[in-house]
Parts: structure tokens; sequence; C-alpha cells
């Protein structure tokens, strides 16, 4: 009378807590998931084709749109990457206005992140909180380069324009009142005895899974591995600054919660220094208005928001424009995992799984 | 120990002090206005309240003209060729008593732009900007296409489309 059959059910591309355009076609036996697999590619523009038509200067209003959570740190690397691959070096003021300017980048996406987290799993009130910081950060950043979200914000050799007039004291103003604003989300959040059921245990991706499997950021510092390009591979003025980066042992996605806290207070500690010891000078290094380059090539990776974000150019001789571009995006590598933290778990824990990789569809598509 | 903190939830009610906390500032302070510039209230009600926007806001395209009324485009091409999408267009001509060369066409199609400011950027003239305007939605494709004149929209003017805004209406 009774069959015992598998289902398969597809969550998205129109889910809400997909965050985007993602499809996973799930095997459920009963709730339990037996098969997870991820069907990507609906965001596809081609973003690494365009720019291999495109100027390097013209190039990067592309990074934009790839996270665009977090285009500052995209910009950053696109426009770190070319200078390292034409050997321009960067004045020391327009170093630490990139690198206060990224962190707070990370906070919006961090905050972006608690937000929609939060709301999928089911606590709603942290998300409004969280918002409201990030309006305040993105009010900066129109203050600072005219755009809230695609912000095109460096160019090559430095910056367009100085800080504008009140710049400083608004990001003061901010890094006074943010710290009790991470005690209110984890006066909401940490101790909660719903969200510590939701989240405790739950999709687990010890250190060995992480690495063998390319996974970057957060998720691996959550598994006890302390890897930060911040550390390893220091740009923009990352050398110079004083911070540590938080682990966690037990790699599920409570412990990934307190590890992206953690690293919002870093990120705060990280802008304080760059506001105290801002050095002045000019902010654009003499570049010519035609990059010509030579038989190259280049890898840099910098640390966005959810991981390794790496640009890797080739370049021929006499070209104006990458002859191959391409970006190892961190949320891309970081989505394969997923299989692995969601088969033989609850259907329910798939979200929790989804939103604690922190996963933009525009960046994993390109 | 244990069983009186699963009986008492200490955890929900630190959660709700922070909310109710928040819920006191906003209510006592809800009619008074004065008390409520002081207070960090985020939300604006749009349409109706004009927002402020930054100096540095990148809005739509537009061609200035000098103080005699004169463009100021010299038709040197910077930014049609550093444009990453490819929206302007301009073709050169002449006009009497004007040393310079002087833009026939200066055609510009908002739907692909992507306001990056580059083509700003790129002038050695200072002879376009773009101005502060964002409720740029349009009824039909031909609003997209602005141009000097006669075809489309005049890129001089703040652009008809933002005229159809919600708080006229």
């Amino acid at each position: 009378m009774f069959k015992n059959e598998e289902m398969e059910i597809n969550l998205g591309p129109q889910h809400p807590s997909t965050h985007g355009v993602l499809r996973v076609k799930l095997r459920l036996d009963g709730e339990t998931v037996t098969k997870c697999t991820p069907v990507i590619g609906y965001l596809h523009r081609g973003v690494e084709k365009i720019c291999e038509n495109k100027t390097f200067f013209q190039g990067q209003v592309w990074t934009d749109r790839m996270d665009y959570v977090a285009s500052i740190s995209n910009n950053l690397g696109w426009a770190e990457g070319v200078e390292k691959l034409f050997g321009i070096e960067t004045p020391r003021r327009a170093r630490y206005i990139r690198t206060m300017l990224t962190e707070q980048n990370r906070l919006a996406s961090h905050l972006l992140w608690l937000a929609t987290h939060a709301l999928d799993i089911g606590a709603m009130t942290v998300f409004l909180y969280a918002f409201r910081e990030r309006e305040y950060l993105l009010d900066l950043f129109e203050a600072f380069c005219g755009a809230r979200l695609t912000t095109t914000a460096f160019r090559i050799g430095g910056l367009r324009e100085d800080l504008p007039p009140g710049f400083i004291k608004n990001a003061q103003a901010f890094q006074d009142r943010f710290l009790a604003c991470i005690d209110e989300y984890e006066e909401l959040l940490t101790e909660n005895r719903i969200w510590k059921k939701r989240t405790v245990g739950v999709a687990k991706l010890n250190a060995e899974d992480c690495i063998a499997l390319g996974v970057t950021g957060p998720v691996l510092r959550a598994a006890g591995v302390p890897y930060d390009i911040r550390k390893a591979f220091p740009s923009a003025a990352y050398a110079e600054m004083d911070f540590e980066i938080p682990t966690r042992t037990e790699a599920d996605t409570y412990a990934r919660y307190l590890v992206r806290l953690a690293e919002m207070r870093q990120s705060h500690r990280i802008i304080q220094q760059c506001i105290d010891g801002l050095p002045e000078g000019p902010v654009m290094a003499k570049i010519p208005k035609i990059l010509k380059s030579e038989v190259n090539e280049v890898y840099h990776p910098i640390e966005a928001p959810k991981g390794e974000l790496g640009y890797y150019f080739v370049a021929e001789k006499g070209g104006t424009m990458p002859y191959r571009m391409h970006v190892r995006a961190p949320s891309f590598v970081n989505l394969q995992a997923l299989p692995k933290m969601t088969e033989g778990r609850l259907l329910a824990d798939v979200i929790a799984a989804i939103g604690t990789l922190d996963v933009v569809l525009g960046e994993i598509d390109r | 120990m244990s069983f009186l903190r699963t009986l008492i939830p200490f955890d929900i009610i630190g959660g709700l002090t922070v909310t109710g906390r928040y819920f006191g500032k906003v209510f006592f302070s809800a009619n008074r206005k004065k008390i409520r510039a002081n207070l960090a209230h985020f939300t604006q009600e749009y349409p109706e309240v004009p927002v402020k926007l930054q100096p540095r806001f990148r809005g739509r395209l537009t061609l200035l003209k000098d103080e005699q009324g004169e463009i100021k485009c010299v038709c040197c091409l910077a930014c049609e060729k550093i444009c990453p999408t490819q929206v302007i267009t301009i073709e050169k001509g002449k006009k009497e008593g004007r040393k310079m060369p002087f833009p026939v066409r200066y055609d510009f199609e908002m739907e692909r732009c992507i306001f990056c400011e580059f083509c700003v950027e790129s002038c050695g003239f200072d002879s376009i900007i773009l101005n502060h305007q964002f409720e740029l939605a349009g009824y039909n494709r031909e609003d997209f296409s602005l141009g000097m004149d006669g075809l489309g929209h005049n890129m001089f003017e703040p652009s008809p489309v933002g005229r159809h805004s919600v708080a006229e209406d």
C-alpha cells in the first residue's frame, strides 16, 4: 500500500533563500537529502570574455557587477592586478584609502550576510539593525565615488580623487558606534536558543575537506585553518596593519557566524588604524594614457569577504587589452562544498548551508 | 541550573530588551520633530521627501554650454573612446564663426549606460557632467535615446523622463 520512493525537487532558481538565481536539485528521502546538485549559470554574462575586448582601464566596471555586494574588493583586485602586470607603484596615501574602503566594504558585505542569513533561518529582527549600519556605509561609498553598489572606486595607479571633505569625520562617527552595534547583534543571536538549535552542528565541513575542495574565507577559518590572504600575501597597506585572524575549530554554521562577527571587529580595528595613520601626499601615480603590455602573466589574489578572490591576466606584446582574463571567484569555489555539507541531512539545513557559505550568484555565474 | 535556564528564557529576554529599547526610543519621540531630527531615523519617506544626494553622485550624462551659450564640446572623441559600453556617438562638423570643431550630433543611448563616469574623467574641456538625476525610468525605448536636439530628447535640460516622478502623482 505504501511505497518508498525518493523524490526530486528543485530549490530555486526563484527561491528567496538562495540569494539570487541558484538552483539546487535535491533528491529527498522523506525530509533527508540524499543527493544535492547545485545548478548554476542563470546569471552568466561572460565577464571574462568581455574583459578580453576591453582595455585595462575599461575592464574594471565589470568587476563591480560580479560580486555586487562587495564591489570595492573586486575593484581592488582588478586595480592591483593590473598594477602588478605593469609594475606600477601606488602612492602610500592611495593604498591607505584603498585599505580603509575595502574593509568598510567587508563590513557592508558581512552585514548583508548576517541580515539575510538570520532572516533565512527565522530571526527577523537582526535584519533591520544590520541594514541600518549598512545604509550608513553605502552613504560613505556614495560620498567617495558617487555610487552605492556599482562603485568603480579605484583607478589603475591610485584613486581618481582624494577623499571628499567630511569623509573622515563621518567614518569616525561610524567607528564610534559600530562596536556597540555588533554587541547588539550578539545579544540578539549568540545565546539565542532557537538560533543555536538551527546552527550548532549544522553543515559541518572539516579542515581536510575544506582544503581538498579549495574552500577559502570564513568557512576555512571556522574549520581551524588560519589562512588569510591579507596576512599570507599582503597587498594594499595590509602589511602595515595590526590585526588578528579569528579562527574556530567547530567547523559548523555557528562557528562561521562567530568567525564572521570576530572578523567584523578586526575590520573595525583596521579602519581605525587607517583613519589614525592616514599619510599625506598624492593619491595618483604617474601612468601613461595608453597602457601597452609586454608578454607577461600575473595572478593576484586578495581577501574578499567571501574568500580568496584572484585575478589572472595574460598579456601579449603591445596589447592594450588582456589576452586572457580569469577570475578565481570565492563563491564559485565555495559552492562546490554544498553537496558535502548537506547530503544525509535535513532539508531545512540546506537553507542554513547556502546562507553560511555566503554565495553571491553574480560572482558564481560571472 | 540548566533546568532553570530552560525554564526562564534569559536569552530571548536579552534579545527582546534590544528590540524594546529601540521601540521605546521611537515610540516616545515619534511625534516630536525636534527629537526626531536628533535621533537616527534611517528610513526616508522617499517620494514625498526628496532624497539628499552626495555631491559626487553619478546620474545622467549632460552636455554643458559656456557663458555665451556655445556648446563646450570640441569633438575630441575621448569620451566615445573610453566608454566601456559605447553609448556615445559623436559626429564632427563645423559651425560658422567657431574655430573649434562643433558636434553636429551627440547621441547618448541611456539604456546601455552604466554610470561609471569614465567619460567625464576623460574629458579635457569640462564639457560634460553626470548630473544628480536618478529617476530615469521611462515608458518606451525612445525615452532613452538622448541627443542634442531633434532625435529623441534633449541632453542639455533635465531629462524629461525624470518628470514622471512618483511625488507629483
